[in-house]
């Protein structure tokens, strides 16, 4: 199979996998008591509530990617390039929030926050009281959002920054400092990484109710999820999450607009050569304290209390006893879904990258909106498609569960593949192509080895997105083979807290475990370059 | 065709169940039928109090083509709604004599087990402490109340009641003055005893459950059975309701299943776990903390009748919420 | 590019000189089948392979070798790995590709360093490895794109020698794009002249020398 049958096939799979499913959806929308009609999209203009809605879900959007990205883009530089002490700590400590439920890190907050919390019993009731009305708002879910979604600048900076051409920024270091050379050198050469990074964030942060939902300010997707939930109106709900998709197009627009400009050949890093480190010097010691701090007051301190509560003899052994095999299952899950999601996603990053086939735009386009898409809309879409006498060995199987990964997750693997290809001149490729290797061997042994460094940290992305999944897990999983976030989440109403905080502790390990084990691979591996 | 047979009876018996009970009390039950019976239980588990999307959803999507044998509903609204759909089938189990009419489909199509009540929960540093719901609409206890959203749960279901009983136009007077009062709304039932429980609010109407398990984790609460009072309107009983699922793929184990649900021994269960559920057939054994069935003024329904009047109301609940 | 015709011989080495951007570079890539002909053909040992805007037959199969500017050296693969790579794609067995590999690190005087990686090489090493990689393959013809360019000129001259001394003795087809004179006209027994996409002139090196000299008088 040659490269364009490949490529077509990759777009087909996804249309098929994600694509019909929402087609679906769609269709349910337009008919309205057994007739075609609009009426589902007008409901939703009509009241004045929405935009309301609409602009509380683009305040909060907006702040948590402006602030996500603002403290991530620093961090991920400064943990990813300079001789910080305890880097790798700090990789893992930011982490954290990420594989999480965000609506267990408001949980925790609100331990702190509220009225009855830890600032209101040591600050006094006037402060306490302050603090949890600006909790319970706008303020407190941008707090919670850019906890949970500030290691994905972060993470995508560290390993952007690390393939940057030394070259470029000695050039500029015999004329200014590392800040200025980090300010106009490295961060512009790394901005479609940055952009990436911004658009996944601001788009996971529209889709979030939970959170909003807890802390009682009201967001648009609640709108989706109270059609599904109190009306179980699928149509209502589908029509519901069009804004979801307008806004997708909108910035996919944007950033089409922004980095049209930005086309030009980087110059990545040589092979075998670490990227230079930057030492920090006398700022050192002001730098360790200063992220230290942020690391307190994002993760330490509301994850603490969870800690805390799960330190009580036995809870464990409780825990692994009601959710070892949901554990070893999500694990087994999330390792597969990954892995097809670098396959798929991989496939659809060449195509956008290299720009194959005339559809190239299409493939982009299809994989954000499905990332947008809420994950119930997507799940019920699937259950209605592959629920057929016929096809049982998908639907009463795991398989929907990666048929659900695959729908929902493709963008990160393909976006991640894209920033990672750039970085590879296409002569490597075309060098190939003359010693007479068809396109297949060039995949395997030239491109996607000298992409290694970006696969893996797309299968990492992905393996943490697919070990945390709820909304489509949830509505897809066979019968008796749930998954740890499903049941964290089930067990969660009624359960003693010390169950549930041992719960979540156990799928947060579940999450940095593997990550700290591929971490240690790639530092032994010199960053995932040096000796193959 | 002999073959086919033998292969058939072979493989183990299994059952598909979906449940919105929680998890944390369904699950031991269902762990228990599995012993006892030798069938396998495959469960799909909701949760009422985190509002996920979950198995109401997934019944109906999959309406073409049945997955589930059992749906084990933690009120009977749903279960009612699935006979209006016409996903459920009628089965009377013989264990579900004893049960009153009242907590009975008359069709057959689901049948009720141990019940919560729809209770106060009142923070103990209140001055003084409300009986009723009417609390709610008192200046005494202005900006003190909290209740879950009206567009979920149980909270949707005990407003319809409180319609079919009283009326369209005294219950929304009442919802009005409510709001005039200072009402929050809290995102679950669970939520709501928790922010009781931690003073943010003086009292909230909830299922017994939530005030029981606080009370048991020596919370600063106490439980309420409102309206008691001579000419009060009662406390609004939520019964678990079980159903047999039209074309299921095991019809015989989920009628085994149903039988266990119903059993006196299943209540009991329900009764001594943290749930604390008040059993419907008489004379079954409960903790000191819990009333009996029969000595609880309890608010006259039809469930059927309170499932039509739900989905008329949402439109006015949803303004009434500002959704 | 446009009214471009040219006719290579079989086993003469043509180099095309002309300034950066006057379009050599797309030459050899059209050659190559990067890139397709908007109007016209071309042809290879008597087959079309690239017409009217289509690629009638894929770079892999054109048999052609090629050093890039930058080399392209893979990274990843060791120097003997960089020129096995090839000779697997083209299902060489195993015995006959190590033989083969080994001759012609021989050849460019780099079978001590056949187990390095492109990164410890020097400049000049990488060219050598470069060249093999390409040659290795027995080439219908061998493209080059400025591959000395980056070089001191003591290398440069020596490599010039070389890639000619290469060529005497294993007698491929050469297309070498510069723009520098000398190497030009050391390389090439004919030369073309490029500019603006245009054939400029081109004849034998002597010729050539010749035209521009009288240019200057």
């Amino acid at each position: 199979m040659g490269r364009r049958a490949t490529l077509t096939l990759a777009v087909l799979v996804l249309a098929a996998v994600g694509l019909l499913p929402l087609a679906g959806m769609l269709g349910r929308s337009l008919v309205v008591e057994g007739r075609l009609s609009l009426a589902s999209y007008e409901g939703l203009l009509a009241s004045g509530r929405q935009w309301t809605l609409v602009r509380h879900s683009f305040a909060l959007a907006a702040w948590t990617t402006i602030l996500a990205t603002a403290a991530g883009l620093p961090l991920g530089i400064l943990l990813g390039r300079t001789d910080l002490p305890l880097r790798h700590v700090f990789v893992l400590l930011f982490s954290i929030p990420l594989a999480a439920p965000p609506y267990v890190t408001a949980v925790s907050w609100l331990a702190i926050l509220g009225r009855q919390g830890l600032l209101a019993t040591s600050l006094g009731p006037a402060v306490a009281g302050w603090t949890a009305t600006q909790f319970f708002g706008l303020p407190g879910c941008a707090l919670v959002l850019v906890a949970t979604f500030l290691p994905i600048p972060m993470l995508l900076a560290m390993v952007h920054s690390r393939t940057v051409n030394p070259r470029l920024e000695e050039a500029g270091r015999l004329v200014t400092g590392w800040t200025e050379v980090l300010r106009r050198i490295t961060v512009p050469l790394i901005l479609p990484g940055v952009l990436l990074a911004a658009t996944l964030v601001f788009l996971l942060s529209l889709g979030e109710f939970g959170v909003p939902m807890y802390l009682r300010y009201d967001v648009f997707p609640v709108e989706s999820f109270t059609q599904f939930s109190a009306f179980l109106n699928f149509g209502a709900a589908t029509a519901a999450a069009a804004p979801l998709a307008v806004v997708t197009f909108v910035l996919l627009g944007l950033e089409w607009g922004l980095l049209r400009r930005e086309i030009r050949h980087i110059q990545p890093r040589p092979e075998g050569e670490a990227p230079p480190q930057i030492a920090l010097g006398k700022a050192r010691r002001p730098v360790f304290c200063a992220v230290t701090a942020l690391g307190v007051l994002l993760v330490v301190l509301p994850f603490a209390a969870l800690f805390i509560q799960s330190a009580s003899p036995g809870v464990y052994l409780e825990a692994l006893t009601r959710a070892a095999d949901s554990l070893l299952r999500s694990l087994t899950y999330a390792a597969l879904g990954a892995s097809l999601l670098v396959l798929l996603g991989g496939l659809l990053g060449y195509l956008i990258h290299t720009r194959a086939l005339p559809f190239w735009r299409g493939a982009d386009l299809m994989t954000l909106l499905l990332f947008a898409m809420p994950g119930s809309v997507l799940g019920i879409g699937l259950v209605s498609l592959w629920n057929r006498p016929g096809t049982s060995f998908i639907y009463a199987t795991p398989v929907i569960i990666l048929l659900g990964y695959l729908a929902q997750y493709t963008a990160l693997t393909s976006r991640i593949t894209v920033g990672a290809l750039a970085q590879i001149p296409a002569a490597m490729e075309e060098a190939a192509q003359v010693a007479g290797a068809g396109w297949w061997r060039r995949m395997v042994w030239i491109v996607a080895p000298l992409a290694r460094q970006g696969l893996m940290a797309a299968w990492l992305v992905a393996f943490i997105f697919c070990l945390r999944d709820l909304g489509i897990s949830m509505l897809v999983y066979p019968p008796g083979r749930d998954t740890l976030p499903v049941r964290t989440f089930t067990l969660m109403a009624n359960s003693p807290a010390h169950l549930i905080a041992a719960l979540c502790v156990i799928l947060i390990a579940a999450t940095l475990v593997p990550l700290g084990l591929l971490g240690m691979i790639w530092k032994r591996s010199g960053g995932f370059r040096g000796s193959a | 065709m002999l073959a086919a047979a033998a292969c058939r009876s072979s493989r183990p018996a299994t059952v598909v169940a979906y449940v919105s009970e929680d998890q944390v009390f369904s699950e031991p039950i269902l762990k228990d039928f599995e012993k006892q019976t030798g069938i396998a239980v495959k469960a799909v588990f909701d949760t009422e109090e985190a509002k996920s999307t979950g198995v109401m959803n997934r019944l109906l999507a999959e309406k073409g083509n049945p997955q589930a044998d059992v749906y084990w509903a933690n009120e009977p609204v749903r279960a009612e709604l699935l006979k209006q759909q016409g996903l459920s089938s009628p089965y009377r189990s013989p264990n579900a004599e004893g049960i009153p009419a009242t907590f009975q489909d008359p069709d057959g199509h689901w049948t009720g087990f141990s019940a919560r009540a729809r209770v106060l929960i009142v923070n103990k540093g209140l001055a003084a402490k409300p009986d009723s719901i009417l609390a709610y609409t008192d200046p005494r206890w202005k900006g003190k109340g909290v209740i879950a959203n009206l567009l979920f749960g149980t909270t949707t279901a005990a407003t319809a009641a409180l319609f079919t009983t009283w009326g369209d136009e005294r219950t929304k007077a009442f919802l009005e003055a409510m709001k005039k009062n200072g009402v929050k709304i809290s995102t679950s039932n669970g939520e709501s005893a928790d922010l009781v429980a931690s003073g943010e609010f003086g009292f909230a109407l909830a299922d017994s459950d939530d005030a029981v398990s606080r009370t048991r984790q020596g919370k600063p609460v106490e439980m309420v059975y409102p309206d008691q009072q001579e000419g009060g309107v009662g406390s609004f009983i939520v019964p678990n309701a079980v159903v047999l699922i039209k074309g299921g793929p095991n019809p015989e184990s989920a009628r085994r299943l149903i039988d266990y649900l119903l059993s006196k021994e299943t209540e009991r269960k329900l009764a001594f776990a943290d749930c604390a559920q008040i059993p419907l057939h008489a004379g079954v054994e409960t903790p000191p903390d819990l009333k009996r069935i029969e000595n609880l003024k309890t608010m006259p329904v039809n469930y059927a009748e309170v499932a039509r009047k739900m989905q008329e109301i949402q439109p006015f609940l949803k303004t009434w919420v500002g959704y | 590019m446009v009214d471009f015709s040219l006719a290579v011989e079989k086993g003469e080495r043509l180099t095309i000189l002309g300034h950066s951007g006057c379009g050599k570079t797309t030459v050899l890539r059209l050659l190559a089948g990067f890139v397709a002909p908007d109007a016209g053909t071309i042809v290879l040992h008597g087959e079309r392979v690239s017409a009217e805007g289509k690629i009638l037959k894929d770079p892999e199969e054109r048999n052609l070798g090629m050093v890039f500017q930058d080399l392209a050296l893979w990274p990843h693969l060791t120097v003997s790995s960089n020129l096995e790579f090839g000779l697997r794609a083209r299902g060489v067995p195993r015995r006959e590709r190590e033989e083969r590999v080994r001759g012609m690190l021989q050849l460019v005087q780099m079978e001590d360093r056949a187990r390095a990686r492109p990164a410890e090489l020097s400049g000049g090493e990488q060219q050598r490895v470069a060249l093999a990689r390409a040659l290795v393959l027995e080439p219908l013809a061998l493209l080059m794109d400025e591959p000395l360019s980056s070089l001191n000129l003591e290398l440069n001259l020596r490599l010039r020698r070389e890639i000619v001394r290469l060529q005497e003795e294993l007698g491929f087809t050469l297309l070498y794009v510069t723009h520098s004179r000398e190497e030009a006209f050391e390389i090439g027994t004919r030369v073309l002249v490029m500019e603006q996409g245009r054939v400029e002139r081109i004849g034998s090196a002597a010729e050539i020398r010749a035209g521009i000299k009288e240019l200057r008088n």
